[in-house]
């Protein structure tokens, strides 16, 4: 008998189909991991599973009967509790307030019985075997403390199903380790648990069972006991097509852009490297490797300790966004809805944001001039727009990342940086940003392609680096490996 | 189609189409309201403020917020009023004397907006805060220097910037038109102020598109302050003395303008054309109910209640867009 029950459960997008036809289902007292790589639909499945999103078709069955999910409360009120990446947690509260948030134990009217209320935090916490002071506020916790509580909050409702998003991301070996602990203890108790990870050697350790879902199709359910790590990396990815990159693309041998012994405490170490003339240098890591903090200390958006940045061979200074600008050095952030666009204002003002000054003459800037640039970019990218006057939020994924990429094309930069320029784009567009980014080669421009997908990465690049908690450790030819190979090379600790 | 258009024309202009309808009731309803001198009156009323109000659309595009406005208009003209008498005691003649004030007043001005910008960028403190303190600072400061007396020290002639006309026109009202006009090219026509857009509208990707974040919250917060300190010049030259209880509760009447004139409180979005409307609007809703003669009282109440219903048309419109 499944506690919890996803029945051809369908889930579209204007464009996308993010889940389709997927049929699960989660028995008590067993650790089910859910896993595929981004954009494999597993966000979306949780969302639906959790009542915050509503499936276009299809039902959710609890104990085998079948229930309207409408809320997240809902859902919860059916015992199904959730434990996200973010935690919802009030810092200047105290844990056992926290653990019992809209739900104190009231004497007489609206006084809150605290005898009361430290019990049963307290007794929540016992029964997960956790130790912690219920009257200390959650702020002064640590990130794993918090996740405990976190833990306990959505526990204390007895919940039959609970969800755990990539709990263990920002956690140490050791704090994985009691997490570990205590994910088994509660899956003893009878609870049925869902794991998402994107670790697999995390998997081997907790999970009883993984389902794999690739590009919004469950793909397979497998026991961990019975599998190997090959077969789910096969499961995961698919057969990988390794398309051809054009064969005219040559680095040069002067390099553009050269950092040394580039260090932040925390994020990366020691970080070498250096790009070429028309070379375009990929960085594979996995989430968490430090792959996105290293690219955006090298143009300024967040500080390093130590070690040094050269553009053309001269000595970065003072490292920020605008030095770097005017250095001709281009960045396309990874957030692009809140990090590279102004999602309120027009298109055209967003392809004119970075080049703003290029495009005045004497800080006066014309419609006519800023014109020329959008029609420019917008023909280049082959932006789909019906008038630039447009909000830019009303454009699809794949035309926003376009507007970003156009945003520095203006800037004539010399080096661009891009960082997961792909995430939630579609195919053609994919294919579209790869063919910008060989024409950039082509012109002698150097650029560095941070992405999760290796298939991408062995595509586009002339040559890539492996990041691994913090540090490069290895350099391959997209020549010489495989995705198989370069996925198994990321992950290997 | 045209039905579409026509609605989407009334949703842009309905502050525009709210005013026409205010000055036809008035015309009818309000003895004297449609004369030549009263027009003029309404036009030296609202130059003061309004040319704060320009600056305050610049400062709230921006993201922030300038409660010191109001302050700033009385200790500006304390200030020059009392570096004229300090200047003339020296031996300086008038002449020179009270521009070397005013200067100074207006450089004041100018230093302690960039010094509120300053602290928001450095310490993140917000700008709610720090100028309602320079609120009280700026008070106690207009009070302190002149002993809480008007100090009645300016020469004749200095009236002009206040009181006087250039071809029948108020002074006042020239220097509102053209604050009008060179802000209203800043805000659409310079890298700076499309740049003062992109910092409202999200400060995270203007920062990470290369645009100085810094130096535009400095500017524009001294841009603000530096209007408001030429306001209380020329408050000061139309009651011909420094006064610290001039401008009282300024800073409500120049924030509700720039809000009836449909700028976003959240930053990134407003027209300084949309001001001009609003800042006409409270001034000839203030004489129009004078006229009527309503009682100062009930004044207050409407004032509110347009400030509310200004955000409410503005939040409807902006979640049916």
């Amino acid at each position: 008998m499944y506690k919890l029950e996803a029945i051809h459960i369908h889930k579209k997008y204007p464009g996308t189909i993010a889940l389709d036809d997927v049929s699960l289902g989660f028995e008590g007292g067993k650790v089910h991991a859910l896993i595929g790589k981004n954009g494999a639909g597993k966000s979306t499945l949780v969302k639906i599973l959790a009542g915050s999103l509503a499936p276009t078709r299809g039902e959710i069955r609890v104990d085998g009967i079948p229930v309207p999910l409408r809320s997240p409360s809902d859902a919860f009120n059916r015992g199904i509790a959730t434990v996200y990446q973010e935690l919802s947690l009030v810092p200047g509260l105290s844990v056992a307030e926290n653990i019992l948030l809209g739900r104190m134990p009231k004497r007489r009217g609206p006084f809150i019985d605290w005898v009361a209320a430290y019990a049963q935090a307290e007794q929540t916490l016992v029964g997960m075997q956790v130790q912690l002071e219920v009257r200390q506020p959650v702020g002064g916790l640590s990130f794993a403390q918090q996740q405990m509580v976190e833990i306990a909050k959505a526990m204390s409702c007895n919940p039959s199903v609970l969800m755990l998003d990539e709990p263990t991301s920002a956690l140490s070996r050791h704090e994985t380790q009691s997490l570990f602990y205590l994910v088994r203890q509660l899956a003893n108790t009878g609870v049925a648990i869902i794991y998402i990870s994107h670790r697999l050697q995390e998997l081997r350790e907790i999970a009883d069972r993984a389902t794999v879902l690739r590009d919004g199709l469950h793909v397979g359910t497998v026991e961990m006991a019975e599998t190997t790590s090959q077969e789910i990396i096969h499961l995961m990815f698919g057969e990988t097509v390794q398309r051809e990159r054009p064969t005219d693309l040559l680095a040069g041998r002067e390099p553009l852009l050269e950092v040394r012994d580039l260090s932040r405490e925390d994020h990366f170490q020691e970080i070498d490297l250096t790009l070429h003339e028309g070379e375009i240098l990929g960085i594979a890591g996995m989430l968490g490797s430090g792959r996105t903090e290293l690219l955006r200390a090298i143009f300024g958006a967040e500080p390093f300790d130590r070690g040094q940045i050269r553009v053309l061979g001269q000595r970065v200074r003072s490292v920020s966004p605008a030095t770097m600008k005017e250095l001709g050095v281009a960045f396309t952030p990874e957030d692009r809805k809140n990090d590279g666009l102004v999602q309120s204002h027009s298109i055209r003002s967003n392809l004119c944001l970075a080049s703003m000054n290029q495009i005045a003459t004497r800080g006066f800037i014309t419609r006519a001039r800023e014109q020329v640039v959008v029609n420019e970019q917008v023909r280049r990218l082959s932006i789909k727009i019906a008038d630039s006057e447009q909000a830019v939020s009303s454009l699809s994924g794949g035309n926003q990342q376009k507007v970003v990429v156009g945003n520095w094309l203006s800037t004539r930069p010399r080096i661009i940086l891009f960082d997961e320029p792909t995430r939630g784009i579609d195919v053609q567009a994919k294919q579209q940003i790869f063919q910008v980014m060989w024409d950039l080669s082509r012109e002698g421009l150097g650029c560095i392609f941070v992405s999760s997908e290796v298939e991408e990465l062995l595509q586009v690049c002339h040559r890539i680096l492996i990041m691994q908690h913090g540090k490069i450790v290895d350099e391959v030819l997209p020549s010489a490996t495989t995705p198989e190979g370069l996925i198994v090379q990321c992950m290997e600790d | 189609m045209m039905r579409q258009r026509v609605l989407t024309w009334t949703r842009n202009s309905i502050m525009e189409l709210v005013l026409i309808l205010l000055c036809l009731i008035l015309a009818f309803q309000a003895e004297g309201f449609f004369s030549m001198a009263n027009l003029l009156n309404v036009l030296r009323n609202i130059s003061m403020q309004g040319i704060i109000a320009f600056g305050m659309t610049m400062v709230i595009i921006s993201g922030e917020i300038d409660l010191s406005v109001g302050s700033a208009v009385a200790f500006a003209g304390c200030l020059t009023a009392y570096l004229t008498q300090f200047l003339s005691n020296l031996g300086l003649p008038l002449v020179t004397a009270l521009p070397l004030a005013m200067l100074a007043s207006l450089s004041l001005g100018f230093a302690i907006g960039a010094l509120t910008g300053l602290i928001r960028v450095r310490f993140g403190v917000p700008t709610f805060i720090i100028t309602l303190a320079w609120m009280t600072v700026l008070t106690g400061s207009a009070e302190l220097i002149t002993g809480g007396f008007p100090l009645t020290v300016f020469p004749e002639w200095y009236n002009f910037f206040g009181g006087g006309y250039v071809l029948g026109i108020p002074f006042p009202a020239i220097v509102f038109v053209l604050v009008f006009v060179l802000t209203q090219i800043l805000m659409d026509y310079t890298s700076f102020g499309r740049s003062v857009y992109a910092v409202g509208g999200n400060i995270e990707a203007a920062r990470l598109s290369g645009i100085n974040v810094v130096r535009i919250k400095i500017l524009v917060m001294a841009a603000v302050a530096c209007l408001a300190a030429l306001a209380g010049i020329m408050q000061s030259a139309q009651i011909m003395s420094g006064a610290a209880t001039t401008a009282r509760g300024w800073e409500l009447d120049v924030i509700a303008s720039v809000i009836i004139g449909g700028t976003s409180l959240m930053g990134g979005e407003g027209k300084i054309r949309g001001t001009l409307i609003g800042v006409i609007f409270l001034g000839i809703l203030v004489n129009g109910m004078t006229l009527l003669n309503i009682s100062e009282y009930w004044q207050h109440v409407v004032r509110g209640v347009l400030i509310l219903s200004a955000v409410l048309i503005n939040r409807i419109n902006t979640a049916s867009r």
